[in-house]
C-alpha cells in the first residue's frame, strides 16, 4: 500500500515537474497574446533558434556558457527587435489574422536561419545538471525525482515571480496591461505601441531561450524542439491565453494529468496516451469554460 | 480672429476611409484658446471623423486626410502619430469611453500620465489633484474598471485623458447613453476643466441643447460639411436649429408623428 502510494506520488511529482517546462513555453505565447491578441506560432521556433544559437556559441566558438547565454539572449532581443521593426509595423492596421498569419512565416524564417548558421545534426546541451533522480531526495523520501526536473521548476517559478513584478509594479507593465485591454485607448492616451511590442517580443525570446535550455538539455537541441513547443497549446487553453498564472498552472496540470494517465491509464489503450491525453482534456476546457482557468473573462455589464 | 489666438485650425479637410469612402467633403472649423467648442450633428455626420482627424488616429482606421489642413498650437499636424500629438498637449478621449475593464480605476487614472516622465510622488500629487475633479471616481479607486457604471466609466476617461496634462481635449460623445442627471454632472466636470485648468475643449455631440448651452461655440455638420456655425447663444435660438435639432417649432413642440401627420394631410390635399 504504501509503495503504490509512494509510486503515485513519484509519478505526480514527476509529471509537475515536467509540466513545468511547458509552463514555461507557454509564458512566451502569454507574453505576445497579451500585447497583440495573436498566437504566436513562431514561440516553437523562438525556442529552436534561440537556444541553438546559445549551443552554438559554445561548441563552436568556444565562448563560456555564460557569456554565450547572455549573447543568446541579447541575439533575441535583437530578434524582437526585428519582428516589431519588420513584421508588425508594417501590419500595425491589419486584422489580428494577417498577424497570425505573419507570426506562421516568421517561424519558418527563423528555424531557417538557425539550421543556416548552425547545421541540421542534433547538438547536445550540458549544463551540468543531470537528467537523474537526486540521491538526496531518493534516500530520504524515497521518492525518484530528476534534477533537471527540480532546476525548471525552480527556473520557472523564478520567471513567473520575476514577470509578475514587471506587469503588475512597473510602468511599462501598466503599459502592457493597457495595451492588452485596450490598444486603441491605449495609443489614445499616448502608451506607445511599439515599445510594448518590443517589449514583450523581447521578454518572449528570453522566456524562450530559458525553455529551450531545459528541454535541449534533456532531448538535445534539434529541430522537434519546434513542434515540442506546440505542446503549449492544451497548456494555454487550459490556463488561459492571456495569462501568467493560468500558464504555469494550465502547464503543471497537463504534466501531472499526462503522467497519471499514462501510467495508470495508458496500459489499457497500449501505452503511449501521453502525446494526446492533453489534447482531449482541452476540447473539454474548450466546450466547458472557453477562456481557460485563469483567463480573463470577458467581462459584460449587465 | 488671428491663427494665434486659436489653438486649433481645420482648414477645408476632406477625409477618405480605404481611399474609397469619402466621409468628409469640406469641413473647416477653429477652436480658439481656453473656449470649448462643440461640433454637433447626427450618427454618421463625421464629428467622430472630424475628431480623429485632428488626434491622428485615423490612421489605425485606414482613414487619410486627402485635402486641406489642421494646424495646433501654430504647426500641421500631418507627420504627428497619436503618442507625438499627446506629447503636443492634444489628447482624444475616445468614444465609448474605452476603459480598461481589467485594471482598476485608478491603475487606469494613472495609464493617462505615461506619456510624462513623474515620479512616484508626482504621480501621487497630480492623482489628488484629479480626484479633486472626480470626487466618485476616488471612492471607487480600487474597482475594476469594467464594473462601474457608464458614469463612472465616462469620469475615467476624462480623469485619464487629464492625466497626460492636456491643453486640448477632444470628447467624442461623453454623454451618450447616459441618464440626464449624469450628463449634466459630466458636463460641469468638463465646465470646470476648462475653466480651472484651462483647457481648450472640442467636443462631438448629438445631445445638442446640453452641448450648446455648455459651450461657446457652434458647428452643425451634416454628410461631411458644415452646414451652419455660430456662438452658441446664436445657435440656441437659430430657428432652423430648434426645428431640425431641438425638435421644438414656432408652433411648440413638434416631434416626428406630428411631422407625418402633416406630410400626409398635404398629401390628401394634393389628391
Amino acid at each position: 500500500m504504501v509503495d503504490e502510494l509512494l509510486f503515485f506520488m513519484e509519478v505526480l511529482v514527476g509529471g509537475l515537474l515536467a509540466g513545468t517546462m511547458y509552463s514555461l513555453v507557454a509564458l512566451g505565447f502569454v507574453l505576445i497574446f497579451k500585447a497583440s491578441a495573436t498566437f504566436n506560432f513562431s514561440q516553437g521556433a523562438m525556442v529552436f533558434f534561440s537556444v541553438l544559437a546559445f549551443v552554438g556559441f559554445m561548441q563552436d566558438f568556444n565562448i563560456p556558457f555564460v557569456l554565450a547565454f547572455i549573447l543568446a539572449a541579447l541575439l533575441m532581443v535583437v530578434v524582437g527587435l526585428c519582428t516589431e521593426r519588420f513584421v508588425l509595423r508594417p501590419l500595425m492596421n491589419a486584422s489580428e489574422d494577417t498577424v497570425l498569419m505573419a507570426t506562421i512565416g516568421l517561424g519558418y524564417v527563423l528555424e531557417g536561419l538557425a539550421q543556416a548558421a548552425w547545421g541540421v545534426e542534433v547538438r547536445r546541451l550540458d549544463l551540468g545538471i543531470g537528467d537523474f533522480p537526486v540521491p538526496w531526495i531518493a534516500d530520504n523520501l524515497k521518492l525518484f525525482i530528476s534534477a533537471l526536473d527540480i532546476t525548471a521548476g525552480l527556473v520557472a517559478a523564478i520567471m513567473i515571480i520575476g514577470l509578475f513584478l514587471l506587469f503588475k509594479y512597473t510602468k511599462i507593465g501598466l503599459g502592457l496591461r493597457a495595451v492588452a485591454d485596450d490598444a486603441g485607448a491605449a495609443s489614445s492616451i499616448g502608451i506607445p505601441l511599439k515599445h510594448i511590442m518590443l517589449l514583450v517580443w523581447s521578454a518572449a525570446g528570453v522566456v524562450a531561450l530559458v525553455a529551450g535550455c531545459m528541454w535541449g538539455a534533456r532531448a538535445g537541441v534539434q529541430f522537434a524542439l519546434v513542434d515540442l513547443a506546440l505542446k503549449a497549446l492544451p497548456v494555454l487553453i487550459i490556463g488561459g491565453f492571456s495569462s501568467i498564472p493560468g500558464a504555469i498552472i494550465g502547464g503543471l496540470i497537463i504534466g501531472a494529468v499526462e503522467k497519471v494517465l499514462e501510467v495508470y491509464i495508458g496500459p489499457f489503450f497500449g501505452g503511449a496516451i501521453e502525446g494526446w491525453a492533453p489534447y482531449v482534456l482541452a476540447i473539454f476546457f474548450l466546450l466547458y469554460r472557453p477562456e481557460g482557468l485563469f483567463g480573463e473573462k470577458i467581462i459584460r455589464r449587465v | 480672429m488671428s491663427t494665434s489666438t486659436n489653438i486649433l485650425d481645420i482648414k477645408n479637410i476632406e477625409v477618405t476611409y480605404d481611399n474609397v469612402i469619402l466621409a468628409l467633403h469640406d469641413v473647416s472649423l477653429k477652436v480658439p484658446k481656453g473656449k470649448v467648442v462643440a461640433l454637433l450633428g447626427a450618427n454618421g455626420a463625421g464629428k467622430s471623423t472630424t475628431l480623429k482627424a485632428v488626434s491622428t488616429m485615423l490612421a489605425s482606421e485606414r482613414g487619410k486626410v486627402t485635402k486641406g489642413t489642421i494646424e495646433y498650437d501654430g504647426t500641421s499636424i500631418e507627420k504627428q502619430n497619436p503618442s507625438q500629438m499627446v506629447g503636443l498637449g492634444m489628447v482624444q478621449v475616445l468614444e465609448g469611453r474605452r476603459c480598461f475593464g481589467h485594471l482598476t480605476v485608478e491603475e487606469n487614472i494613472i495609464a493617462g500620465a505615461y506619456s510624462r516622465k513623474l515620479s512616484k510622488g508626482d504621480i501621487n500629487q497630480e492623482l489628488e489633484k484629479i480626484y479633486t475633479y472626480f470626487i466618485r471616481l476616488k471612492e471607487r479607486r480600487k474597482s475594476q474598471a469594467a464594473f462601474t457604471s457608464g458614469g463612472e466609466q465616462q469620469m475615467i476617461a476624462v480623469a485619464r485623458a487629464m492625466m497626460a496634462k492636456p491643453k486640448m481635449l477632444l470628447l467624442d460623445e461623453p454623454t451618450m447613453g447616459l441618464a440626464p442627471q449624469l450628463v449634466a454632472e459630466i458636463f460641469n466636470i468638463v465646465k470646470e476643466l476648462n475653466q480651472k485648468e484651462g483647457v481648450s475643449i472640442l467636443l462631438a455631440e448629438q445631445n445638442t441643447n446640453v452641448a450648446l448651452k455648455n459651450s461657446d461655440y457652434g458647428y452643425i455638420i451634416e454628410t461631411g460639411r458644415v452646414m451652419l456655425d455660430g456662438t452658441a447663444q446664436s445657435l440656441l435660438s437659430n430657428d432652423q436649429v430648434k426645428e431640425l435639432y431641438l425638435g421644438i417649432s414656432k408652433k411648440g413642440r413638434k416631434n416626428f408623428r406630428d411631422v407625418l401627420k402633416e406630410e400626409s394631410l398635404t398629401k390628401k390635399k394634393i389628391n
